[in-house]
């Protein structure tokens, strides 16, 4: 109990002394042990093999029954479609897939649904989604599994990915035809990428909205038909019937993952139709490769948590994540070079399809949502993961830097006012009446006024882009969001040189930017782990570096530049500039440069469209989190002091 | 000094008035942190409603407000709806006009103690008695710590029965300290009734009206008891039934909701075998009520309101339905134990932790409930964490209390062969 029943009578420690006074080195030792451990994760005794929790999935069971015929019908249709492509350059086929699915005895209806683009003057698109039901001969229509394929038009940018419709209907007709079936099906085409499925999903969950509600960007419409609560999803992406390796995509919306155990399905159905497929799989001549396991599975880590941290989803089926429906994407790569491998194309897709079928079994026996398994994890390999037991001790040792920083400035703050007028001749453990009430008299009133202000400034980023009389003018979503960006960036800047703190406030502002810049990581680190570990890491050093009291000149110096280097625009900024550096190695620096601006600015649009529309909140805590944050650390790298002793003399008589 | 107090108290009134037309009104009435089923306004709603249509509102399980208060504020609800949180703003800028004045009067009665004692004082230990700036130092800092604290300013906005717990507990206390025996007493045993864990203030309440007779204090527990009853009496002639009496002391003790909250029932009442329900519900019960409460009056018997103080806290920390709104309001009374505070040597550590398991609550709820990633165990680590500070800064009071008065009588420096001397707990 000596914790909480201290004898000593002097509430002065001198081991807070001793540790303050190597708080740098203690704090840096902290984040190297966070960094290290991190970098231990990848190591095989760090990590465990994936297991299958949930008993009721029981993959591979039964015998795939799927036969040739329905390749022959995915092979017949993907002509068809083809055809239908020449006439419909920019939109979808609608009618041709009505038509076959009301062809294969589904229940089928189309959901359309109007984005009011809010940038450039208002402009108004309107799209179209497509789905059929199977409704489950054994069940009621209360529970149901999702299969959906998006559907790109010839003139989309994107990778061509025509064939996942026909493999889709492949196998909705295939599906027809059995009575095994405890969950309804929905077969579903998208169009417009993520936005037709973020509109459907928000159809069928909350649909049909009492008056049009204007401030919502998205209409989403509501669906004639829907099949009960949804408890798992597939996306289907395939560019090609002949395959080469099969990339399973599980990032969604705000980092979130689908349940391990999805993934361990996944995995285990294509290993055994002899499918190759993996977690960020690359085609085989990439992955043959001489790096060592450790830095293939390090690679692997860091490559699956920068995918998180943007809480982008690199799919459709990183949406269904928002309303607790476990999905994944399974996307499918053309082969490219099939000089060694001779395939019948006739029966190409036929693993495919039999894999599919596979998973829809297992996940048609779900008793109960995914809950066994893990939906905090990092995989490390294929059949290789780390849970957030495992993981979230790096996070934790980065953060505890800031808040022993904190408990330590804050015990010995005493200490530091003592020293300059009292030089030593009190004797230890003694602190005079005037010492005691030093921390009752710090300006919190105008710290705490401050630190409103700060926040004031970022949350005005996160409105003002989508004030009416900004949209009403004349100027692209871009340059308009990025000026305001950047305005706001300017203000916080200058911001120390016109508020001056009273003294102790910089003492004051300190500890509390310390205590909050903690809880914030934790809070991020929680949500999304990825994007939490990455600001701790990038941050963490320059906070811990960050003085108020006496220092030298050039360190300060560094300091400064090291804050400024930090802030999120710059960061942004330099991402976004060695990202374009290695996707146009041919571009001159000046050309880069410029490349690199005008990309910058679309990406904070873009992040400020999926905050409005689909709910990704890495704007929201970039503007009303890192950026106030910013601005109390650029004040503490300036400690402007107002210079003034009457105040100091003030403060020792209170 | 006075204008000071009202600017205060319009200020504090502005910033409740402000947020209560905000959204953060519903999503505060919400939050399980502060509506528990037993302060929560949706429930008070619900019996409201019932109370109109007839039906007994105690025959369910939703409501569990008194029947004296949820008649009297069905009359106001029905009525004058649209002013109702501005009731509960007046009600709480009360409640701290009353911390305002029973901080005032008590500084007083410890100054004109110490003129009494000071003779035996030590020497250097000006910093460690009261001094008259106090007088309108510490009732400041007490309406500061009443009107500005994020929790009962959020607790008031969310319209939580806590905001009335909260005023009656400072009336109760402003009553003891103004030694107003029958008002105190008739409050307590309504309080009592309404919600159980408030009747080990009788401890304080003795020790301050009947500090030498026996039979005074038997005389006075007679009262209590037959106040309690009168209250009961006066709720059933309300209701004309005594369903009631299970509807809210009932509900309290059997522990019925199993509702998330920031206390430590929940989990384990969840986890538990049902067997051993009972046993697992009396001990709760006791620790929540008897267990630290003859220690620690034997301890405190001189001085009763720092009695007070930590039992209304140790009730914040272990009764079966808290809420922040609770946390609130004894924090609101520390700056009466100002002179304690030098040797409180866990403040910011205690601090640290609320700010940290407060935010993180946030997160894993979002988390567990929406998201449904995480689950009940990582929302109960983080009200586990956010008790242990409690329990931190109860303790840490607590010792601060006993070293201050050891060190008035025998002062701050104690030096035993040169080395500063430690006190041992024997």
């Amino acid at each position: 109990m000596g914790l909480l029943s201290d004898p000593s009578l002097s509430t002065h420690n001198k081991l807070v002394d001793n540790l303050a006074k190597h708080m740098r080195k203690l704090c840096y030792a902290f984040y190297t042990a966070g960094v290290v451990w991190f970098m231990c994760l990848a190591l095989p005794e760090f990590n465990h093999g994936t297991y299958l929790s949930e008993n009721a999935l029981s993959p591979g069971l039964v015998y795939p029954e799927i036969r040739i015929d329905a390749n022959r019908l995915a092979v017949q249709m993907l002509e068809e479609l083809q055809r239908e492509r020449k006439d419909h350059q920019a939109t979808t086929p609608h009618a041709w897939i009505l038509a076959k699915l009301n062809e294969f005895g589904l229940e089928t209806h189309t959901h359309n649904y109007t984005l009011r683009y809010p940038f450039g003057g208002g402009k108004e698109f309107h799209g179209k989604n497509i789905y059929g039901i199977l409704r489950a001969p054994r069940i009621g229509s209360t529970e149901g599994i999702v299969f959906s394929a998006p559907y790109r038009p010839p003139n989309s940018v994107h990778v061509d990915i025509t064939p996942s419709v026909p493999v889709l209907l492949a196998f909705a007709e295939f599906a027809r035809r059995k009575n095994y079936w405890a969950k309804d099906l929905i077969f579903l085409v998208t169009e417009q990428e993520q936005l037709g499925m973020q509109a459907w999903l928000e159809a069928y969950h909350d649909g049909d909205k009492e008056g049009d509600n204007s401030n919502s960007y998205l209409l989403a419409g509501n669906l004639p038909a829907r099949a009960g609560s949804l408890q798992a999803a597939l996306n289907i992406e395939v560019q090609d019937l002949e395959i080469d390796y099969i990339d399973v995509k599980i990032e969604g919306l705000n980092g979130k993952l689908p349940n391990l155990d999805m993934f361990n399905l996944v995995q285990r159905i294509m290993a055994r139709e002899g499918v190759t497929s993996g977690y960020k799989q690359t085609p085989r001549k990439k992955r043959r490769s001489n790096f060592s396991t450790y830095e293939q599975n390090l690679r692997q880590m860091l490559a699956m948590l920068s995918t998180q941290s943007s809480g982008v989803p690199n799919g459709n089926h990183g949406l269904f994540h928002r309303y607790r429906i476990d999905a994944l994407t399974i996307s499918a790569a053309k082969r490219v070079t099939n000089s060694n491998v001779k395939s019948n194309p006739s029966s190409a897709a036929v693993p495919l399809l039999k894999a599919i079928e596979g998973i829809a079994r297992s996940l048609n026996n779900l008793l109960e949502r995914f809950h066994q398994s893990f939906f905090f994890y990092v995989i490390v390999h294929n059949d290789r993961y780390i849970s957030i037991g495992d993981y979230m001790p790096a996070l934790v040792a980065l953060i505890a830097c800031s808040f022993l920083k904190a408990y330590l400035t804050w015990s010995t703050l005493d200490v530091i006012e003592r020293r300059p007028q009292q030089d030593g001749d009190v004797a230890e453990g003694y602190l005079g009446p005037a010492m005691q009430s030093m921390k009752l008299s710090l300006p919190y009133g105008v710290v705490l006024l401050y630190l409103a202000l700060a926040l004031f400034i970022g949350y005005v980023g996160n409105v003002l882009p989508l004030q009416k009389y900004f949209m009403e003018l004349p100027l692209g979503a871009g340059p308009l969001t990025g000026s305001i960006l950047v305005a706001l960036n300017l203000i916080g800047l200058v911001l120390p040189f016109v508020v001056v703190l009273p003294a102790g406030g910089l003492e004051l502002l300190h500890i509390s930017l310390l205590l909050i810049y903690g809880c914030a990581l934790i809070v991020i680190g929680l949500l999304n782990f990825s994007l939490g570990f990455f600001v701790a890491v990038l941050s963490v050093p320059m906070v811990v570096a960050l003085n108020t009291g006496k220092m030298n000149r050039t360190l300060r110096g560094l300091t400064r530049l090291w804050t400024l280097l930090l802030n999120p625009l710059v960061v942004i900024y330099t991402i976004i500039l060695i990202m374009s550096f290695y996707q146009f190695p041919e571009l001159t620096f000046q050309q880069l440069l410029l490349r690199a601006a005008s990309a910058a600015m679309d990406a904070v649009t873009f992040a400020l469209i999926d905050s409005v529309i689909y709910g990704n909140w890495l704007y929201f805590a970039i503007c009303t989190v890192f950026l106030p944050l910013w601005i109390i650390c650029w004040t503490l790298a300036l400690a402007k002091r107002s210079d003034n002793k009457i105040s100091q003399t003030k403060l020792k008589a209170n | 000094m006075d204008s000071n107090r009202y600017k205060l108290l319009l200020l504090g009134g502005a910033v409740r008035l402000y947020f209560s037309n905000t959204s953060l009104a519903s999503l505060i009435g919400n939050r399980v942190e502060f509506a528990t089923p037993l302060n929560s306004f949706k429930r008070l709603q619900e019996g409201v409603f019932l109370l109109q249509q007839g039906v007994d509102p105690y025959g369910g399980d939703l409501v569990h407000e008194s029947p004296l208060l949820l008649k009297a504020l069905s009359g106001i609800l029905l009525n004058y709806a649209q002013w109702l949180p501005i009731l509960y703003i007046l009600f709480d800028l009360c409640t701290a006009t009353l911390l305002y004045l029973l901080s005032h009067t008590f500084v007083k009665q410890k100054l004109k103690q110490q003129q009494g004692e000071c003779k035996d004082y030590a020497k250097d230990t000006e910093e460690l008695q009261y001094s008259e700036n106090d007088q309108f130092k510490i009732p400041e800092l007490v309406l500061l710590a009443y009107l500005f604290n994020p929790l009962t300013i959020l607790s008031c906005v969310g319209l939580t029965s806590t905001v009335l717990s909260n005023l009656l507990l400072a009336l109760i206390l402003y009553t003891m300290v103004k030694r107003q025996l029958f008002i105190c007493v008739i409050v307590l045993a309504f309080e009592t009734v309404r919600s159980l864990y408030p009747v080990v203030l009788i401890a304080p309440l003795l020790l301050i009206f009947a500090r030498r007779s026996v039979g005074l204090s038997i005389a006075i527990l007679m009262v209590f008891v037959t106040s309690c009853f009168a209250v009961a009496g006066a709720n059933f002639l309300v209701m004309n039934s005594w369903n009631y009496l299970d509807g809210t002391l009932g509900f309290i003790f059997y522990f019925r909701d199993l509702q998330p909250n920031i206390g430590l029932f929940w989990y384990f009442f969840t986890e538990m075998f049902e067997h051993f329900r009972t046993m697992f519900l009396i001990t709760f019960q006791l620790n929540a009520t008897v267990l630290y409460l003859v220690p620690l009056s034997i301890k405190l018997r001189k001085e009763p309101l720092l009695l007070a103080t930590v039992l209304i806290a140790l009730m914040a920390v272990f009764r079966a339905y808290p809420s922040l709104g609770d946390v609130g309001f004894y924090l609101a009374l520390l700056p009466l134990w100002r002179r304690c505070w030098k040797f409180m040597a866990h403040g910011f550590v205690v601090f640290t932790f609320f700010l940290i398991t407060l935010s993180m609550m946030g997160a894993l709820w979002h988390l567990w409930i929406y998201a449904g990633s995480a689950n009940a165990n990582f929302y109960f680590g983080a009200t586990l964490a956010f008790s242990t500070g409690q329990i931190f800064l109860i303790t840490d009071l607590l010792f601060a209390h006993v070293k201050r008065v050891f060190c008035l009588y025998n002062g701050q420096r104690i030096l035993i062969d040169g080395e500063e001397a430690r006190i041992l707990l024997e």
